[in-house]
């Protein structure tokens, strides 16, 4: 073989491999997906949504207390987390912009991102489940809502930062006070990207699981009650999954199934209002 | 830079709020390194610091405490996806980058931005209903019919192929970050200027040598930054792998063993610690965790933010 023959070889070679690494990262999202959507359409029916459980071992029965339970648990995570994640972010762009402190709390909201799960839920068993006696939803609902605010924080911050500082300068002309600028200018142009911003923090808790676990704990009866242990779908699909009942099982996959549609649907609303509004 | 702050009442109030949300953040690390060291006081006075994290014991009923084993598989678990992951990963971004035509890089790059939203229990049931049958009866006899007897490497292959065991549970977690890097890597390829790979191809360069010589070298900070990101994530996932790698706690050699991780150990047990030393050992293990993760992340944060600075010369 010259040596250009080879300098080709071992190009194809490589692209070929690179490829096919392409076609394997296509190969599991279509698997996975593929498999929850078979398994999930199969068990879905009305009374999931409309029964509470059964007796474990008896057939029958839904999920419409862990449907409630997780709804009320994220509206609460997204109620607490919101406010703080974007009035957070709007002292990082605004009053603090440029400065050093800015810059430090910006690096460690992009840390906290990515810390464990599992360690939020055990801090916040620490702080409101043990002193209160008994598992709680509130105690859920601000594990996620921690969980929330660095990826709130962080969109938020890097919107204003988009809004060009002209725009501020105009309303500072007018004699406005900087609050006023902020809030009536600022984040006027950069509303569509912070409510991206939250629509792919709730796609992100809705999932969580881990901080779930001994924080709201799970509770098999239907119950409006945060100050009790609420169920969630994730802490049920993880008890059903891994028990011994075949119903269990199929309730498990509708579950997973509702929860993976929601969370998909958020991201890619989140991407097309990105792609419209930013191009 | 706090322009007219100070001026009006009301402005001093809106940022004085705007600071407290996002001093939050410190409060919170804080809060969580303090919450968990004192929680696990107990523990670390009975058990010490090496001696807890060299001791292999894990006994509720004796009150015997160590951490190793759970170090060990959160280790080799994170190890083994990352050796699966990475190259995928970086074979996703140089196809996305250099080979696909551009009507295939939206949606090659959406696909894999869905695959990073999959919420980790879906990973996780997926694997025990799905992954880890298929597992079991056809890819680990064969990796055993072929590495078994092989000397050393046969050590990693014994045993009765269950499909609950550690190399399931890498290959799962392997899935769960090939995104992350993939999608850093892309970003960082994305920086080299095409002038310097113009120059190269310019000098009768094929493809792939100026993926090789040009574009890796010079994004390699990039690169190297989302794989550290990419370990501290997996360091830290739970509920992919709590399905199946089943909360054994021994130091085993075999690939096909169970075995534990701090998060599995966490998930399974702490809602269950019916005692105090008990408990205070959990914690004392999520503070581990929680050191371990934060050091790795605040690595890769400072890896990207070097890399950032020089691409931005």
């Amino acid at each position: 073989m010259t040596r250009e023959q080879r300098r080709k070889a071992e190009g194809g070679l490589a692209l070929t491999l690179s490829t096919l690494a392409a076609l394997m990262g296509l190969f599991w999202l279509v698997f996975i997906l593929g498999d929850v959507l078979l398994h999930g359409v199969k068990s879905l029916n009305w009374s999931l949504f409309m029964n509470d459980p059964a007796p474990p071992g008896v057939e029958g029965g839904g999920l419409r207390n862990a449907f409630v339970g997780q709804l009320m648990i994220t509206l609460s995570a997204t109620l607490i987390g919101v406010p703080i994640g974007v009035l957070g972010g709007t002292f990082l762009a605004e009053y603090a912009r440029g400065s050093r402190i800015a810059r430090i709390i910006s690096i460690l909201s992009d840390i906290m991102v990515s810390v464990p799960s599992i360690v939020i839920g055990t801090f916040i068993y620490a702080i409101l489940v043990k002193p209160a006696g008994h598992f709680n939803g509130w105690a859920g609902a601000v594990a996620l809502s921690i969980i929330m605010i660095p990826v709130v924080l962080r969109t938020t911050e890097d919107m204003l930062s988009l809004v060009p500082w002209t725009v501020r300068e105009a309303a500072f002309a007018l004699g406005a006070p900087y609050y006023k600028v902020i809030t009536q200018v600022v984040y006027r142009g950069a509303a569509t990207g912070i409510l991206t911003g939250i629509l792919l923090s709730i796609a992100r808790v809705s999932g969580e699981t881990a901080p779930l676990l001994f924080t709201s704990f799970n509770n098999s009866f239907f119950s409006y009650n945060m100050n009790q242990p609420v169920a969630s779908l994730t802490v049920t699909i993880f008890q059903y999954a891994m028990g011994p009942y075949d119903n269990w099982h199929e309730q498990a996959w509708a579950a997973a199934f509702v929860i993976t549609i929601f969370i998909l649907l958020l991201t890619i609303a989140g991407r097309l209002i990105i792609k419209w509004r930013y191009r | 830079m706090a322009i007219g702050s100070g001026k009006n009442p009301l402005d001093l109030v809106f940022s004085s709020l705007t600071a407290i949300a996002s001093f939050s953040v410190i409060f919170f690390i804080l809060g969580i390194l303090y919450v968990l060291i004192s929680e696990s006081l107990p523990a670390i006075e009975r058990f010490g610091v090496i001696k807890f994290l060299t001791s292999t014991d894990w006994d509720p009923v004796k009150e015997s405490f160590g951490a190793l084993t759970n170090i060990y598989g959160t280790i080799l678990t994170t190890f083994l996806s990352l050796l699966i992951a990475i190259p995928v990963a970086v074979g996703i971004a140089i196809f996305v980058t250099e080979i696909a035509p551009d009507f295939l890089k939206g949606p090659i790059g959406i696909a894999i931005e869905l695959l990073a939203a999959i919420p980790s229990i879906i990973y996780g049931m997926w694997g025990l209903f799905t992954l880890s049958p298929i597992m079991s009866s056809h890819i680990e006899p064969l990796l055993k019919r072929i590495f078994g007897p092989i000397p050393l490497v046969g050590l990693l292959f014994q045993g009765t192929p269950m499909g609950i065991d550690i190399l399931t549970a890498s290959v799962i977690l392997s899935i769960m970050i090939i995104p992350f890097t993939a999608s850093i890597s892309r970003d960082s390829f994305n920086l080299t200027p095409s002038v310097v790979k113009e120059s190269a191809y310019a000098i009768g360069a094929t493809k792939w040598e100026v993926i090789k010589n040009i574009v890796i070298p010079y994004s390699k900070l990039g690169v190297f930054g989302g794989i550290v990101l990419s370990l501290g994530r997996a360091l830290g996932e739970t509920m992919a792998i709590a399905f199946v790698l089943g909360n054994n706690h021994r130091i085993t050699t075999s690939l096909f063993d169970a075995a534990a991780t701090i998060t599995v150990t966490l998930a399974n047990e702490f809602a269950e610690a019916d005692k105090d030393i008990y408990l205070s050992a959990l914690f004392y293990l999520a503070m581990v965790l929680f050191i371990m993760s934060f050091v790795t992340l605040a690595l890769a944060k400072y890896f990207l933010l070097k890399a950032e600075r020089k691409y931005s010369r």
